[in-house]
């Protein structure tokens, strides 16, 4: 993309650029940091993620403020008035991904993961890799630009939900088991939905980041695969 | 170049809405020079169309086709048609006096005759209709109030139009232009050379008169050409770039050259 005849323009909106940028490795940092908390029941990496939290707001406000004078300032058209209405959304959701990861890291001491069976630990785990994979990936293929992959990326969220709802099933079998595990299983049943949440975020942020790229919204409904059967937890 | 419509605003704006002006294959000539190639486009009535590009790009040219105001100047030729109901005014036969009834143009600066208000407005009748003093005086009164004019002036009819703040003398030559009951208004750059305040009473103004005129304007401030037109054209080197919906132009244009245009990336 030319550069504008005014450099400052461009580089107010290189500084949003940035600040989405950086808002997205710390979203990545936060839900890698409280799942590894969670699982490994380390309370002062835990801690670490909630006090994170503070830096997550602190640049959402700053974006916010960047976004809201650049407007006033510039009168953005087209791509640029895309990009600046689209940052100030996917900051929105990203610092929701914040707020999440830190009620996951905020669980670390009540759980006891040592007191849940281990299988159970795993099928977090796995889930927890997934949206991580996402978080990392939505922001890095917004920056390349590459609205083909956010489609896609944004289909991927699909496989997070049937993986929440088997976890969903298999907390339930758990506690039917044995009623002492019911603690740490509702815990991690909170946790599990605090993953799927974060993933539903990076679906929105998939989807403004491909409005931005192309100015098209992707249709309002993604495929959905049948996940009917037994007990299927409500979104 | 063919201008782009995207195909859903097609569907919009052409089966709801009379086309009130065609232009087809324009081209026009400055002596050899080309200002014009090709132009196609459809005007629909009683509805804003922006014509928007940079210095020298046609577009007030354009706007200067669509009622031959041209023809004053010599060495001047526009080939095609435009059509204004579907008749030809470029052809021949058409009466230019009558043309220009029934298109009226107000121009950048404010061109208010030297005389009174009052007869600022009636002169224009009076070419064209013989009416009663009583008519007279209901029709300045009606063109006053149509171009938010009254409140301000309705003491002072008989002051000199030149005595009027640049933003009044506009809308007196809105007021004169309406005066004339024309069917369609071509505004070149109708309030750069007002203050914010008048500026505004003129969109506003824009924005009340197309429920019964056909209104083009010719503007260099693209967020005025946001504010207040239906349709947006892009004009470039003499081309038509790029024709549509406003909000399409403005959020997610199609064509890379207007998007430059309109982000400030141009040359």
């Amino acid at each position: 993309m030319a550069e504008h005849t005014v450099a400052s323009f461009d580089e107010d909106l290189r500084q949003i650029s940035r600040l989405i940028n950086d808002m997205g490795d710390l979203a990545s940092s936060m839900v890698g940091g409280a799942t590894r908390a969670l699982l490994e029941t380390d309370n002062a990496l835990a801690q670490r993620v909630v006090s994170d939290d503070a830096i997550m707001d602190a640049r959402q406000r700053e974006l916010d403020d960047r976004a809201i004078t650049l407007i006033a300032k510039r009168q953005p058209m087209a791509d640029d008035l895309r990009n600046v209405v689209g940052s100030i959304r996917m900051a929105g959701d990203l610092e929701r991904i914040g707020d999440l990861a830190k009620n996951i890291a905020k669980r670390v001491g009540s759980v006891g993961v040592s007191a849940a069976p281990r299988d159970l630990t795993h099928s977090i785990d796995s889930m927890a890799q997934m949206v991580l994979i996402q978080v990392q990936a939505v922001i890095q293929e917004y920056m390349v630009g590459d609205a083909t992959a956010l489609a896609k990326l944004r289909n991927d969220d699909e496989r997070i939900d049937v993986k929440y709802t088997s976890v969903f099933r298999e907390l339930l079998t758990y506690m039917m088991e044995d009623p002492r595990n019911i603690t740490a299983c509702t815990h991690l049943l909170f946790c599990a939905k605090n993953l799927e949440r974060i993933g539903d975020h990076v679906t929105n942020i998939a989807e403004n980041a491909y409005y931005v790229l192309t100015g098209t919204q992707l249709p309002a409904n993604r495929p959905k695969q049948d996940e009917t059967a037994m007990s299927a937890p409500a979104a | 170049m063919k201008p782009m419509l995207s195909t859903d605003l097609n569907a919009a704006d052409t089966t709801v809405e009379k086309a009130k002006i065609e232009v087809k294959n324009l081209n026009f000539y400055y002596g050899q020079s080309k200002a014009l190639k090709d132009i196609n486009l459809s005007l629909p009535e009683r509805s804003v169309t922006a014509f928007i590009g940079p210095s020298g790009c046609g577009k007030s040219t354009l706007l200067r086709v669509l009622n031959r105001i041209y023809e004053l100047y010599p060495k001047q030729s526009a080939e095609g048609q435009v059509l204004l109901d579907g008749k030809n005014i470029l052809d021949r036969s058409q009466d230019l006096n009558l043309l220009r009834t029934k298109i009226g143009m107000v121009f950048q600066k404010p061109t208010p005759f030297p005389m009174s208000i009052y007869e600022n407005i009636a002169f224009g009748v009076r070419l064209y209709e013989k009416i009663s003093k009583a008519e007279m005086d209901s029709r300045v009164e009606q063109a006053l109030k149509r171009a938010a004019l009254w409140n301000e002036v309705k003491d002072k009819l008989n002051a000199s139009g030149l005595s009027l703040s640049g933003g009044q003398q506009q809308r007196l030559c809105i007021a004169r232009t309406v005066a004339v009951k024309p069917e369609v208004i071509l505004l070149d750059e109708p309030a750069s050379a007002l203050d914010p305040l008048s500026t505004a009473k003129i969109e506003e103004l824009i924005d009340e008169l197309q429920a019964d005129y056909t209104i083009v304007i010719v503007t260099h401030n693209m967020q005025q050409a946001a504010r207040v037109s239906r349709q947006t054209a892009f004009m470039y080197l003499g081309e038509l770039v790029e024709f549509d919906r406003t909000e399409k132009i403005f959020t997610s244009p199609r064509e890379k050259r207007t998007q430059d245009y309109i982000t400030g990336r141009f040359g």
